[in-house]
């Protein structure tokens, strides 16, 4: 792993270049540049806020900031991981024909997404830590924004660790796409569907009081130690105050937030590592074989 | 024992072999449906020897076409210089003139490496980058790349507006203009129309007279015979014959009709 590490070093130039070939070509033609990447989330949660608030009339202050929390975490993992997996097969008439370090063309996908993620946050910020303008923010937001909380420091220890699981989890689907190409659409749907199951519209609260995780808490456990899981309630927690699982059905009022373990957290982390190191020695494992098919 | 090795050659290969597992790609349900057979039938991986134990050594310089029928191992020769391939067995050691380590530039079928979205200039950067040059190193040449490529009008603009023969021209341009020590040809080696192919030609003598090495697959003859100082000769993964021009193109002619 040494060797490979040394060899991706030696081609981050190429990696650099292939970063910003990423970014260019993602909004090259249109009028908005940047801005698209901002534009889908930002619309997705005025969308669901008006759902919430508007026609199921629930009482949550700020929701907007912890729907945002889900959704910047959730894209980031959820795009780079399928673009990855389509990236050799769309450079397949370079990697037959030139020599580099095959990895640099899934890594690039994931740190062109992650410009795209580090600028959500940062929009996330402007808007909700009082940023803007008094009088825009009022108008955004009925609550003007939240506290800053000095649990904040976690912030990027958070961001670090979905780093690691989105680059692992790259190097696994794009390498595992190479030989079955039901791959892409596996992730497609599997993505499709946990999408609800991921505690991205409802705070895993929520989740955590329902039926089957009442019954056998290890089961939230479980759930709690999946990484985008511990991520999202991560995000949360170190930017916001705890949602009462009130604001999503009148039949938890009263019951408080879940605390998650801080063992969950040292355990989600571990895991993100891990997928990190499999996903880079498995692909490496692979790598030579991918123009090799036939 | 190994071939002769002089020093300063520009192409070392050593008992080069390359045995190619066929993999099935396909869909998991074959995969399934195969492991499921497997257990009963396990001896389903079939191999091809597509390089066979070849050694030979170019010394810098020299023009070498690899000829050969269908199938006789000349793309899988280049694809082991261009290290896309890894040996199965056997090196191949590529150094520049210095001694030092080759550039070595493989000229891309038309269209890959190229993003059609990215216009003409950023097309040359990130081409340039895979073949090895920082945006420092070819901004000195990018002027003549454009002028060679006849593309002055219109390279900064996208690609996508692009006819292929301007593609061609500059993907040709490109590689051939990074100066690699150890340049790679599959098939195409002088594109575009008559004019800009002799164009090609002349460039490929300078190049020559450089002392640059190039190395190119081709079944049209008469390139060979015009561009090559050597001939090898490859049959089903084998070197059937190495040697000057006339005698090899002589036995190959012979045996082909």
């Amino acid at each position: 792993m040494a060797d490979d590490l040394r060899e991706l070093w030696r081609f981050r130039y190429l990696l650099r270049m292939l970063v910003a070939r990423e970014l260019k070509v993602r909004y090259k033609n249109s009028v908005l540049g940047f801005a698209w990447s901002i534009v889908p989330p930002a619309l997705s949660v005025v969308v669901l806020t008006f759902l919430m608030r508007g026609v199921l009339q629930r009482d949550m202050p700020n929701y907007s900031a912890y729907l945002l929390c889900g959704i910047i975490a959730w894209n980031f993992f959820s795009i780079a991981v399928l673009d990855s997996s389509q990236s050799l097969l769309v450079n397949y008439g370079v990697i037959k024909k030139i020599y580099m370090p095959r990895e640099v063309i899934p890594i690039a996908i994931v740190i062109s997404n992650f410009v795209h993620f580090l600028l959500g946050w940062a929009v996330y910020f402007v808007t909700f830590f009082g940023i803007l303008p008094g009088a825009v923010r009022l108008h955004l937001l009925d609550h003007g924004g939240t506290p800053l909380l000095s649990s904040i420091v976690w912030f990027p220890l958070i961001v670090a660790a979905e780093f690691l699981l989105v680059l692992g989890c790259s190097l696994w689907s794009a390498a595992l796409n190479m030989f079955y190409e039901d791959v892409k659409f596996i992730l497609q749907t599997l993505f499709s569907l946990v999408y609800f199951v991921f505690p991205i519209l409802v705070t895993a609260d929520v989740i955590g009081y329902s039926g089957p995780m009442v019954q056998h808490p290890w089961l939230f456990k479980l759930y709690m130690l999946n990484p985008v899981t511990a991520m999202i309630t991560g995000f949360r927690n170190c930017l916001l105050q705890p949602a009462p699982p009130e604001w999503f059905t009148d039949k938890l009022k009263g019951k408080p937030a879940i605390d998650v373990e801080w063992w969950i957290y040292l355990g989600a982390f571990a895991i993100s590592v891990f997928v990190a190191w499999s996903g880079y020695a498995y692909f490496n494992s692979r790598k030579w074989k991918f123009v090799e098919r036939s | 024992m190994g071939p002769s090795t002089e020093a300063g050659a520009a192409i070392e290969v050593c008992h080069l072999t390359k045995v190619f597992r066929i993999h099935h790609r396909g869909s998991l349900k074959q995969a399934a449906s195969r492991f499921i057979k497997g257990l009963a039938k396990r001896d389903h991986v079939e191999a091809f020897t597509a390089a066979d134990d070849l050694s030979f050594t170019v010394p810098h310089g020299q023009t070498v076409a690899v000829i050969g029928r269908n199938g006789s191992g000349k793309s899988t020769l280049l694809g082991l210089l261009a290290r896309v391939y890894r040996p199965t067995a056997g090196t191949v050691r590529l150094s520049a003139a210095d001694g030092g380590p080759a550039r070595v530039a493989p000229l891309l079928e038309l269209g890959a490496g190229f993003h059609h979205e990215l216009t003409g200039l950023e097309n040359i950067e990130f081409y340039g980058a895979l073949l090895g040059m920082t945006a420092g190193q070819l901004r000195a040449r990018t002027p003549e790349i454009i002028e060679f490529a006849e593309l002055t009008g219109k390279i900064d603009t996208p690609l996508y507006g692009w006819n292929d023969g301007a593609k061609l021209r500059l993907g040709f341009s490109i590689a051939v203009h990074t100066d690699p020590h150890i340049l790679l040809v599959d098939e195409v080696l002088a594109v575009g129309d008559e004019a800009f192919q002799n164009k090609c030609y002349r460039l490929i003598a300078e190049l020559q007279a450089r002392g640059r090495t190039i190395l190119f697959v081709s079944h049209d003859l008469a390139v060979v015979q015009r561009v090559a100082n050597r001939i090898l000769w490859l049959e089903k993964g084998r070197i059937h014959m190495d040697g000057d021009i006339t005698s090899v193109l002589a036995e190959y002619r012979a045996a082909s009709t």
